[in-house]
């Protein structure tokens, strides 16, 4: 990165204040030298332009916001798959093919994936 | 700052074969005009530029989900593009892209044979594509039960610019199949290995894959020339090109 004025379209930031990760395993340490570190993106831009970047956990937020939670006005109508507004009493969907609903069993985002055998 | 991805003769295939009817009636320059404003103003209401609303945290790129399956039973090439792969829809900014997401079951509530596809807008979810046919794809098996988990942190991954590719991704699918599901992220370069290697090792930071995963990359040519275990998904892509191709 450099001190000069190159990276026009980045504007520039007070520097992130300290903040610590803790990490259980070596595993989470990013490779290489990547321009990211452990826990998320420290910047949010990148030299040579800007590029918009979003870590998981801010993603994760956004859920929650309002305009997040109603269904795109052309959703199509896919049985088993999509569910647009109204169309909730006409279809009956066995549990198991319910959308993703906010209520989402607390749990559900919490389990173990390092189970895998593969 | 986008990319353009799509050359307007991909825009244009779609459409075609909508509107040969009209073609006899507008014979002057202004009927022509007309006509191509309509051609316009119909391919908008398939394809309304997505932007991000008012407040809502933009993405680096626009991308579209798609859904395809196949139907059990019946022979692939008897298929036509459109029974078979869906658009869903496009999106801009975070927000739409939850609007869709919620919206939609998680892989692994799908029955059958089926696969959600999350690609750029612009690039179909097809080896042939302009953006593909020189790529490749990184393919995670997995047990049942951690494909929904595993495809929600792929997609966030992607959309948060989390690869560190430039403009090489091109898409991810995850498909759901009997004994297991898989997913895939597919890149642009194939050749390209220094690119390769950073998805490979960022998949394993956001998948939290354990260290001893397989992990298989495969070009999209080799996946033509060589039936693998994604055959059936091969033949149908391939099967569904063709027939688009023919479209007079």
């Amino acid at each position: 990165m450099s001190a000069g004025g190159s990276c026009g379209q980045t504007p520039s930031r007070a520097i992130p204040a300290t903040r610590r990760v803790v990490l259980s395993d070596g595993a989470q340490l990013p490779p290489g030298d990547y321009s990211t570190t452990p826990g998320g993106t420290l910047f949010s831009t990148t030299p040579g332009g800007t590029r918009i970047i979003y870590d998981r956990k801010f993603l994760m937020e956004c859920r929650n916001s309002p305009v997040a939670k109603t269904p795109p006005r052309d959703l199509p109508t896919i049985p088993g798959v999509t569910s647009p507004p109204g169309d909730e009493p006409a279809t009956e969907m066995n549990p198991n093919h319910l959308p993703n609903s906010h209520e989402d069993k607390p749990g559900s985002h919490e389990e173990s994936q390092f189970e895998m055998d593969i | 700052m986008r990319p353009k991805l799509r050359s307007p003769d991909c825009l244009k295939d779609d459409d075609s074969g909508d509107h040969d009817q009209n073609e006899e009636n507008s014979t002057q320059k202004d009927g022509e005009k007309e006509k191509s404003e309509r051609d316009k103003s119909q391919s908008s209401n398939k394809r309304k530029a997505v932007v991000p609303g008012p407040a809502e945290h933009p993405l680096q790129y626009n991308y579209t989900f798609w859904y395809s399956r196949r139907t059990p039973g019946r022979p692939t090439s008897s298929q036509s593009y459109e029974q078979n792969i869906k658009q869903i829809g496009t999106f801009a900014s975070v927000e739409q892209f939850w609007r869709f997401y919620s919206h939609m079951v998680r892989p692994g509530d799908l029955t059958g044979h089926s696969d959600f596809h999350l690609f750029k807008e612009g690039i179909k979810p097809m080896w042939e594509d302009d953006a593909n046919k020189n790529g490749g794809k990184w393919i995670i098996r997995l047990r049942k039960g951690l494909a929904s988990r595993c495809w929600e942190n792929l997609i966030l991954a992607m959309l948060g610019e989390q690869f560190m590719v430039g403009e090489e991704i091109c898409g991810a699918v995850v498909s759901v199949r009997f004994q297991e599901d898989i997913i895939s992220i597919w890149n642009k370069t194939a050749s390209d290995q220094a690119t390769t290697a950073r998805i490979r090792d960022t998949l394993r930071r956001v998948l939290n894959l354990p260290p001893n995963t397989i992990m298989e990359y495969k070009t999209h040519t080799d996946s033509i020339k060589m039936p693998g275990r994604l055959g059936p998904q091969r033949l149908l892509f391939h099967n569904l090109w063709k027939t688009r191709l023919n479209v007079p």
